[in-house]
């Protein structure tokens, strides 16, 4: 078994500063207990899938409004049952709602705040409406654009992945230094598929239940 | 080749409401109103998160899981037979304010076998995946035999994953990502 180094993302400055520097040790077999998080998850109203209105009844957001969706599998393709997914992007012209995103130019969309919820059914299927996302600038000084992409952070039913999807087809994924920092073998797998024009589904296999064991 | 979906990086912008309003973030009570109380000695952790060059990390989602006062995780495979304790789940996320600082309030985890008193960690924020590690507590007989600590073979290394007492009910630490002082971090993924 080897010591894992993680990556280090070129040009980001954070990842820089806080991807340690030393390999990551190895856990002894007496500590293996597989007792990962069994977090009691929080309530999700159905209505936090919709990112594409504040609240019912309110204008939609601008920009281009999609699905994505998909099935959460486990390594044995077993549904992850019950999880819940928190989802966040950028708004059609590329800026979060987040207020540290203030140095970013791009307008706010009062009718766009980004960010939402769901929990994966018996099959382990999701389904979020938002708007698709718009390109932005990470490093005016180098250049660097991140393309579109719709953050994933998925929590309980023995599981815990965040991740990032992007779109595809687009000419700005090849040159993101975060997209690039994936083995290339498994790029296509952050990379949704377009069943329709204005869905897309992104399929996601996480380690399976009780497999981590810190 | 891995059929798993990589990890990424939080980012910047991960929204704020899903760490404070709708998680736990204080296992030390169940709410404010209520007489019930976890088993257990209150304690609290607090600390920083410090990059390379020693600036604070804000905005750090940090979430840890611990057994409670009896050494039992509220986990299906915890076939121990130790109580569980009704008031007291186990799981909480924090985030770091502008400073970088944290604070952990919770009851202080019960030993279990070889295993001393620890806390485990999952630590996410912009330019890194997830990282994991565990802290343990000041002046516990078990820490010198405890399986994880033994595996870090330095001392000076070793001392970085245990907080420090600083009072009654009071531990610090401060958590250093990457280079002098560097915490240890673990590899959930090997088997």
């Amino acid at each position: 078994m080897t010591n894992r180094v993680l990556p280090v993302v070129h040009n980001d400055r954070e990842s820089e500063a806080r991807t340690p520097s030393q390999p990551l040790l190895i856990l002894p077999s007496e500590a293996r207990d597989a007792f990962d998080p069994m977090p009691v998850l929080p309530p999700v109203s159905p209505r936090e899938a919709d990112l594409t209105r504040i609240a019912p009844g309110r204008p939609r957001a601008s920009g281009d409004a999609i699905v994505v969706t998909g099935r959460i599998l486990d390594e044995d393709r077993r549904p992850v049952r019950r999880s819940v997914l928190e989802i966040w992007n950028a708004n059609t012209r590329g800026r979060y709602s987040h207020i540290r995103d203030l140095a970013n130019p791009a307008p706010l969309d009062p009718n766009f705040y980004g960010f939402g919820r769901a929990t994966t059914d018996d099959d382990g299927v999701y389904r979020i409406r938002t708007i698709k996302p718009g390109p932005y600038i990470a490093r005016t000084d180098i250049g660097w654009w991140r393309p579109p992409h719709v953050h994933f952070s998925l929590l309980g039913g023995g599981v815990r992945l965040v991740t990032q999807m992007y779109f595809p087809n687009e000419p700005l994924n090849e040159k993101d230094y975060i997209h690039m920092t994936v083995p290339a073998d498994e790029r296509s797998r952050t990379i949704a598929s377009a069943v329709q024009p204005d869905v897309f589904q992104f399929d996601l296999v996480v380690r399976g239940r009780f497999q981590n064991f810190v | 080749m891995t059929i798993f979906t990589p990890e990424a990086t939080l980012g910047p912008f991960y929204p704020g409401v899903f760490a404070l309003e709708q998680m736990p973030h204080d296992l030390s009570r169940v709410t404010p109103i209520l007489a019930h109380r976890p088993q257990g000695r209150p304690i609290r952790v607090s600390g920083r998160f410090l990059d390379a060059l020693g600036m604070p990390v804000p905005s750090l989602i940090v979430e840890f899981w611990q057994a409670n006062a009896h050494g039992r995780y509220r986990h299906p495979l915890d076939q121990s037979g130790r109580p569980l304790d009704p008031q007291f789940d186990g799981f909480a996320r924090v985030r770091t304010d502008d400073d970088g600082a944290y604070t952990f309030a919770t009851i202080m985890p019960g030993a279990r076998g070889a295993r001393a008193p620890h806390l485990r960690l999952t630590i996410f924020a912009s330019g890194i995946d997830r990282l994991v590690t565990q802290i343990f507590f000041d002046e516990e007989p078990l820490n010198e035999t405890d399986p994880v600590l033994c595996a870090v073979k330095d001392p000076d290394v070793r001392r970085r994953l245990v907080a420090k007492k600083t009072g009654d009910a009071e531990f610090t630490l401060d958590i250093v990502m990457r280079g002098h002082n560097e915490t240890p971090f673990f590899d959930d993924w090997a088997r």
